[in-house]
């Protein structure tokens, strides 16, 4: 069974249709990127699968391991298995970035049917993730991404994405405003979170990130449809002919 | 003036000007006609409600009168006393309280009971002084008053907790007068916690030495009607005040905070970080007044009122007033009122964490602060504790 599947997908934000018929299918295992001009739907399409409600999905279908995602509400996917790293990591001072993991993964394993985890099994957990995402004690420690650099606000979302272990990992323009040291942190990161059974659909402007992790597909999207899919090569031909050909059309 | 001559001009005052009506300019938005009208009674009762201490010092009132069998102050080191303040009248007792008020008037008039506690110069204290005022009594008045006087160098931290039960009206009207001589250390705590039906007024004035430290966090939970009169006077060089609050109010409760720093010599800092979270039909009033007169040069005073309405019902006012006559000063205010933020809520359900325990985390961060600033670790787990139970009880 595919573990995505969206079957002419339209949405609207504030009225606005931006996502015109999308279908795309991802199966266990495979990583896809989408690409796209600035305002060609890419960050609706991660809002709408992962739930956001000012988003509205207007026409289509989206099945997750077969399931209707429509009645599901956002915190009901992410326990389901969808997480998104958002493009914007959101800053939420007064929360330490330890009391708000530890809730997250304990809402998850709950869906799951495990036992929650205590502050020690918590803790070793904790290790074994942070090493490879060079995630500091002082990172932990503070508010939920408060006053972090742009490169720990990225690191801590992969961060997160490993101690929930999702089956679908939606990584939403992750290589903005990186520098080549941290787009390294957080792509060996994902590549470690790469398995048979997870499937990942990772967004981005630039071809750039995907040297780094390297897709099975690419697709283009432009004006909210996709206009044209293929292996990784297609990543390196835009590189050099740009989105010009799409636009306008 | 004696005791008694004290007395007996303040119930004269208290005569002539009456309880303060909305027409008069500091109660524009607090109208107390519903207090004034009550009929209350002397007879006194014991109380059934029940406490924990915070430490290891505690004096007890119940239903306005001091118990010794509840209080424990035993062990208090050498030149420390912590007694009823009916035994012992300080002659600076109504020199700081503003005989203007209504309020103080009629606390000056009555008062029955209430704390006096003395630190020595230079001894400093481990554990907090906990003063618990436990009231139950229907249709009573409590006029409390307390006096602290910290000697040059010393060191203290104070708790006024007020505990009420939900099914009695009654009023109580506190006053606490606190000296801090030069360098001492004076970190207050007041937790209102009286029952919904309650009327509760309090007003707090603390006169600061040279390089003395005044902190005071005023949490507010409890009474259907109430204010906090805060007057803080920093009176000797390099004095440091912090005057930091919060209020959770829900139903129909409406709490006021005047809050007045007066910044009367140079090189001074004041502090003031008030938050306050309305459900419902809660209305709050903050109006915090600066005061920087023409001497108090190199003064670095900051306020900042922030309001989270968790229903469309809620209300707020809020007007910070600076009036600045000295000319080399650092004074900033800023005052906010709003909802939730959507974004940090969707963000924490994209993480599993459903939208009801997601907005009682994203409320309790916003309190969070306010706590972050307390010193005191038994006071601060005790408020985290009541914040935690108020979240619970108005999203269940």
């Amino acid at each position: 069974m595919a573990l995505l599947e969206i079957n002419d997908l339209h949405a609207s934000v504030a009225g606005n249709k931006i996502l015109k018929g999308i279908n795309l299918t991802i199966n266990p295992g495979e990583v896809h990127a989408i690409m796209g001009p600035n305002g060609s739907g890419k960050s609706t399409l991660s809002n709408v699968l992962s739930g956001n409600e000012a988003y509205e999905k207007t026409q289509g279908e989206i099945l997750f391991e077969g399931k209707n995602l429509d009645d599901l509400a956002a915190h009901e996917r992410a326990r389901a298995g969808i997480f998104l790293a958002f493009q914007y990591p959101v800053e939420i001072p007064g929360i330490s970035n330890m009391y708000f993991l530890k809730a997250a993964v304990n809402a998850v394993r709950e869906y799951r049917g495990e036992e929650q985890l205590d502050a020690m099994d918590f803790l070793d957990l904790v290790e074994e993730k942070k090493t490879v995402m060079h995630i500091r004690d002082d990172l932990l420690e503070r508010a939920v991404n408060s006053g972090f650099s742009g490169g720990e606000k990225k690191r801590n979302e992969i961060f997160q994405m490993a101690m929930l272990e999702p089956k679908l990992g939606i990584l939403d323009e992750t290589d903005s405003g990186l520098d080549i040291d941290a787009l390294r942190i957080v792509s060996d990161g994902v590549n470690a979170l790469r398995s048979p059974e997870r499937g990942f659909l990772v967004i981005t402007h630039y071809q750039r990130l995907l040297d780094y992790i390297v897709p099975d597909f690419v697709h283009v999207i432009v004006d909210g449809q996709i206009v044209k899919s293929g292996g990784k090569e297609l990543a390196l031909e835009l590189e050099t002919e740009g989105y010009a050909s799409w636009n306008g059309e | 003036m004696n005791l008694t001559e004290l007395r007996k001009k303040a119930e004269a005052d208290f005569k002539t000007k009456g309880f303060p009506t909305t027409k008069e300019e500091l109660w524009r938005f607090t109208d107390v006609s519903a207090l004034a009208k009550l009929e209350l009674s002397n007879d006194w009762k014991p109380s059934d409600l029940e406490f924990q201490s915070l430490g290891s010092y505690c004096l007890v009132f119940e239903n306005g009168k001091l118990s010794t069998g509840k209080s424990n102050v035993g062990g208090l080191p050498e030149g420390v006393r912590v007694g009823s303040i009916m035994d012992r009248i300080d002659p600076r007792l109504g020199t700081l309280a503003d005989a203007q008020s209504a309020f103080v008037a009629a606390n000056t008039a009555r008062f029955s009971d209430g704390a006096f506690i003395e630190i020595a110069e230079g001894v400093e204290l481990d554990s907090p002084i906990h003063l618990v005022y436990l009231a139950d009594a229907d249709g009573a008045a409590f006029h409390l008053r307390n006096f602290v006087s910290a000697g040059a160098g010393s060191k203290v931290a104070i708790v006024e907790e007020y505990i009420g039960s939900s099914n009695a009206t009654y009023w109580t009207n506190a006053v606490t007068e606190v000296f801090a001589a030069d360098g001492a250390s004076v970190d207050h705590y007041k937790i209102q916690r009286e029952g919904v039906s309650a009327f509760h007024f309090q007003t707090l004035e603390a006169q600061l030495g040279a390089n003395a430290v005044f902190s005071n966090h005023a949490v507010t939970l409890g009474a259907g009607l109430g204010r906090n009169d805060i007057h803080g006077k920093l009176a000797g060089e390099g004095g440091e005040a912090i005057c930091n609050g919060l209020y959770l109010l829900n139903g129909k409760q409406h709490f006021d905070t005047h809050l007045f720093m007066d910044h009367a010599v140079p090189s001074c800092n004041s502090h003031e970080l008030y938050k306050g979270i309305l459900d419902e039909k809660a209305r709050a009033v903050f109006c915090g007044r600066i005061l920087v007169r023409q001497d108090a040069q190199q003064t670095d005073a900051v306020q900042s009122n922030k309001n989270l309405l968790l229903s469309r019902g809620a209300k707020v006012n809020t007007l910070p007033q600076l009036e600045i006559y000295a000319d080399d000063v650092k004074c900033t205010h800023g005052t906010t009122i709003g909802e939730l933020d959507e974004t940090a809520l969707y963000y924490l359900q994209t993480r599993g964490i459903d939208p009801v325990r997601g907005k009682a985390m994203l409320t309790y961060a916003f309190a969070n602060e306010v706590l972050g600033e307390m010193q005191c670790a038994p006071v601060k787990a005790r408020v985290a504790q009541l914040v935690h139970a108020w979240l619970e009880r108005v999203s269940g």
